[in-house]
């Protein structure tokens, strides 16, 4: 797309914007992979309609107000960056462009307290624990309260996961090498047990699994909400915490997460800490795509049959399929299960609506997709929703009690440390 | 708020209409060039909607464009002057009657909907454009597009068993395909006669087998040799498509499939039937004529691998982008017998210019897309056309039209006075100006300037 946007005026960040949207040819393949163009069918909530009012707004022929709107209802999935075939690397051009413009952006004092307080409490792991434990016991209350405070709480689960006292990092035997998580923060606060599976798992293979000192939540939410110089903090801490070199690999267990460190030299472009990211990112992989080189070596400690035979509906997490093209893995894995069966979901690549505060900022629109999610997933009936990260798992825990539907739901790794336990599908997984 | 808009959100109600500037900035172009933003856009659900908007329109004496996703290569729908966008994304409804065969259909459906929604049923539409996943049928009747498939199955205009459309002034007409098919004159008519509110399409029986071929050539000439002789032998191909080097490599890059990179052309074949021996034959045929001509081939295994070399050649059109930010988009149609002069002659007009040019197409029917790729800050947009009128000429030269599928739209209608004889263009006038006496739909797209006529706007 040709413009005159100001690159030199914007600095580094202006180049990424403008090599983004260089190279959209304005095709239209992105319009029916959108979430929000799926459901309301107009341009301008659409990738394409998108990238022109971040041009417009970058060449100052529109007013950021105007086009704002449309805008804050992308949901960052990038089901769009799947879709394209020019390659144009829209995450990154959103990303920035919400870094560039949110200070630029009108918005009232409340507002602006809501979403701080909503960045600080979302990247403090504790403290969000002890915020949802209130939170749901103020759940039976939310329809007297206004939207704003109701969208927060429909977010929360029913149930919190158990937070093991068992420290986490404990080799068994540590034969193969050593690797690095991110431990996360909502899923740290919601969902423990996950990472307690993940060192399972890796323990099993003989891996040591190490949780580096002075790491930081990784920094997605504050950037996909424009908050750029929270997240660069937030970048630059966990530059310091991890050394790529000591580890085999840096793993994240929550998609959210593993797609923001892979953005990492993106985000500090043009800045001294871009080599340091460079190395860092090219060592981050999700743990489905670690376990699945380690099968490809043949050297995954192959599973026990489950139980009982066991209908899965696996849910793309978007920044595991469309940020990190991770796809077949976590089915590789799934599927290399004895007694397992995957099957088909209409509509995969479509965004469950949780996309990080999504739900809380756009609430019926997130409504709308999860709905629209769990029918697809509940069509073949599965005896276990699986999925990889804590986002969407809450979104779906959500509509599926909305649905009074019962069938379980489990990380991805959940499912393959039960499998090593002998114990999926054993009564109710 | 002016009156256009104040009586546009009283008859309409605010959700159907768009007046922000972004929202109007956004209906400004299509998937190859930019015209001006709308002076309003609805978005009709009823096809009284678009009757009241059309009304409206006329009494602000507004311009009329219709829309459909915006996915066309000709400048069709980019508005040449403050206009009404009526976009039709929302009007999709669809319901498919098995036992007729038949889909009743809304203008806003997505192409790709019907099949999907026709399979379960045993049944298939199969016009095909590349862009069928996300252009509408609106849209495709409006171009009446056309796609692989179309060699063997015909185009958009050959499914459709009666049409609805809006006229210039507000008026709802139903019409059959019989004397006189004025149907057949609104498909194909860009949006410039009426504004088309709803289709039925005939569907066919899904081909119980396919087999998929590849076959590729160190020069692009071979590759239009083969074609010709395949045809000659009596192979009805369901598709057969061809891509030159350039465009494999730009194909590639995206989708990263082990396509032949050093080839300079590719051939891409389908045969279908019911009768798998008979499939297979014809494949055959195919697969000689290629070996005769100088190519190499090799057959898909697997349903996914075909899938996957169809993909591959739907993606070639956007990810030229890969190459060059711009594009001037060619569908010239030529005879089969003359395909061979024609590939390399333009061939040699892209070398001569020193822009970098492409081709690829539905090569099975004649129907060919050279592509001439540039950047506006480097390449002279002079030149660039120059050579887009050079191509136009080589294929009239051969016996060959301007435009196979995409329609003329307003980036080669300055190519029709060649194409058209000054007296045909005359009865087309006066056919457009019967249909639309005010001129206001879609104007200034397919016929080139005429002079005198009676403005009464």
């Amino acid at each position: 797309m040709n413009h005159q946007i100001p690159v030199f005026e914007i600095g580094p960040q202006g180049e990424v914007m403008a090599m983004a949207i260089d190279s959209c040819v304005h095709c239209g393949f992105c319009l029916p992979a959108c979430p929000t163009y799926v459901l309301l069918r107009d341009e301008m909530d659409s990738p394409r309609g998108r990238i022109v009012l971040m041009k417009q707004v970058l060449e100052g022929e529109l007013e950021l107000e105007d086009a704002a709107p449309h805008l804050d209802r992308c949901l960052g999935c990038q089901a769009c960056v799947t879709a394209c075939p020019s390659g144009v690397p829209y995450g990154e051009l959103i990303s920035s462009f919400r870094g560039w413009s949110e200070p630029k952006r009108k918005r009232s004092v409340s507002d602006k307290a809501r979403r701080a307080a909503l960045l600080k409490v979302l990247s403090k792991p504790k403290i969000l624990r002890a915020s949802a434990q209130v939170g749901r016991l103020a759940k039976p209350l939310a329809p007297l309260l206004p939207r704003v405070l109701r969208a927060p709480l429909s977010v929360l689960p029913n149930k919190l996961g158990k937070a093991s006292k068992k420290q986490l990092s404990n080799p068994l035997s540590p034969i193969k090498g050593k690797v690095a998580l991110l431990t996360g923060c909502a899923q740290q606060a919601f969902s423990p047990q996950i990472h307690q599976a993940t060192r399972r798992v890796l323990e099993k293979n003989g891996f040591e699994l190490v949780i580096p000192e002075g790491q930081q939540c990784c920094g997605a939410a504050a950037l996909h909400t424009g908050a750029r110089e929270e997240a660069l903090q937030l970048v630059k801490a966990n530059l310091e915490a991890f050394k790529p070199s000591e580890y085999a690999a840096i793993l994240s267990n929550a998609a959210g997460c593993g797609a923001g460190l892979k953005e990492y030299p993106v985000i500090v472009h043009g800045q001294e800490e871009e080599e340091k990211a460079k190395a860092m990112a090219a060592k981050v992989q999700d743990i489905s795509e670690f376990l699945v080189s380690l099968l490809q070596k043949g050297e995954l400690a192959p599973f026990p049959a489950a139980q009982r035979p066991l209908k899965i509906a696996y849910q793309d997490a978007c920044h595991l399929a469309h940020a990190q093209k991770v796809k077949a893995q976590p089915r590789q894995l799934l599927s290399a299960i004895p007694n397992v069966e995957l099957v088909d979901i209409a509509e995969a690549d479509l965004c469950c609506g949780s996309a990080g505060t999504y739900n809380i900022e756009q609430p019926i629109l997130a409504d709308l997709l999860g709905q629209r999610k769990v029918s697809h997933l509940l069509e073949n009936a599965p005896d276990l929703i699986v999925s990889g990260n804590i986002g969407c798992s809450l979104q779906l825990q959500n509509h599926l009690a909305k649905q009074k539907n019962r069938t379980p739901l489990l990380h991805t790794i959940e499912v393959l440390d039960l499998a090593y336990q002998g114990k999926l599908g054993e009564g109710k997984p | 708020m002016n009156l256009l808009e104040q009586q546009l959100i009283g008859a309409l109600g605010k959700q159907k209409v768009l007046l922000s500037a972004a929202e109007r900035q956004t209906y400004a172009f299509d998937a190859i060039s930019f015209g001006v933003a709308p002076l309003a856009v609805v978005l009709p659900k009823t096809t009284e909607d678009v009757r009241l908007a059309v009304k409206i329109a006329r009494v602000s004496k507004v311009p009329i464009v219709g829309r459909g996703a915006a996915s066309g290569l000709s400048g069709g729908v980019t508005p040449s002057e403050p206009s009404l966008v009526i976009s039709f994304t929302r009007m999709n409804g669809l319901e498919i009657l098995a036992d007729q065969r038949e889909a009743n259909t809304q203008p806003g459906v997505i192409t790709a909907r019907i099949s999907d929604e026709a399979r379960p049923h045993g049944l298939f539409y199969p016009p095909d454009p590349a862009s069928l996943k996300t252009s509408t049928i609106g849209g495709n009747l409006g171009e009446n597009a056309g796609g692989p498939m179309c060699l063997k199955y015909g185009v958009t205009g050959d499914y459709v068993r009666s049409l609805q459309f809006v006229d210039h002034d507000g008026e709802i007409h139903d019409l059959q395909r019989d004397a006189y098919d004025l149907a057949g004159l609104l498909i194909g008519s860009e949006g410039t006669l009426g504004l088309i509110t709803r289709a039925s399409l005939g569907l066919i029986p899904v081909p119980q087998h396919t087999r998929t071929l590849m076959a590729h050539f160190e020069e692009v000439g071979q590759a239009a040799e083969a074609v010709s002789a395949a045809i000659v032998s009596g192979a009805v191909p369901s598709k057969l498509e061809f891509m030159d080097r350039a465009c494999t490599n730009a194909v590639e890059d995206y989708l990263g499939l082990g396509l032949p990179r050093a080839a300079e052309a590719v051939l891409l074949i389908d045969t279908d039937g019911h009768n798998l021996d008979l499939v297979e034959a014809e494949l055959e045929l195919v697969a000689q004529a290629c070996l005769a001509a100088g190519g190499q081939i090799k057959r898909a295994t697997t349903p996914a691998e075909s899938a996957a070399l169809w993909q591959a050649r739907r993606s070639v059109s956007p990810s030229l982008g890969r190459i060059k930010p711009q594009r001037m988009n060619e569908d010239i149609v030529v005879p089969r017998s003359q395909l061979a002069t024609v590939v390399r002659k333009i061939r040699e007009l892209g070398e001569q210019s020193g822009l970098p040019l492409v081709q690829f197409g539905h090569i099975g029917d004649g129907n060919l897309h050279p592509n001439i790729l540039y950047n506006p800050r480097e390449d002279s947009a002079e030149k660039v056309h120059e050579l887009a009128h050079q191509i136009a000429l080589v294929a009239l030269e051969h016996g060959g039209v301007l435009s196979g599928e995409h329609g003329i739209g307003s980036m080669k209608r300055d190519f029709m006075t060649d194409a058209v004889d000054p007296t045909t263009l005359e009865a087309l006038w006066d056919v457009k100006k019967a249909l639309d006496p005010r001129l206001c739909l879609n104007p200034n797209k397919v016929l080139p300037e005429l002079c005198e006529v009676e403005d009464d706007f």
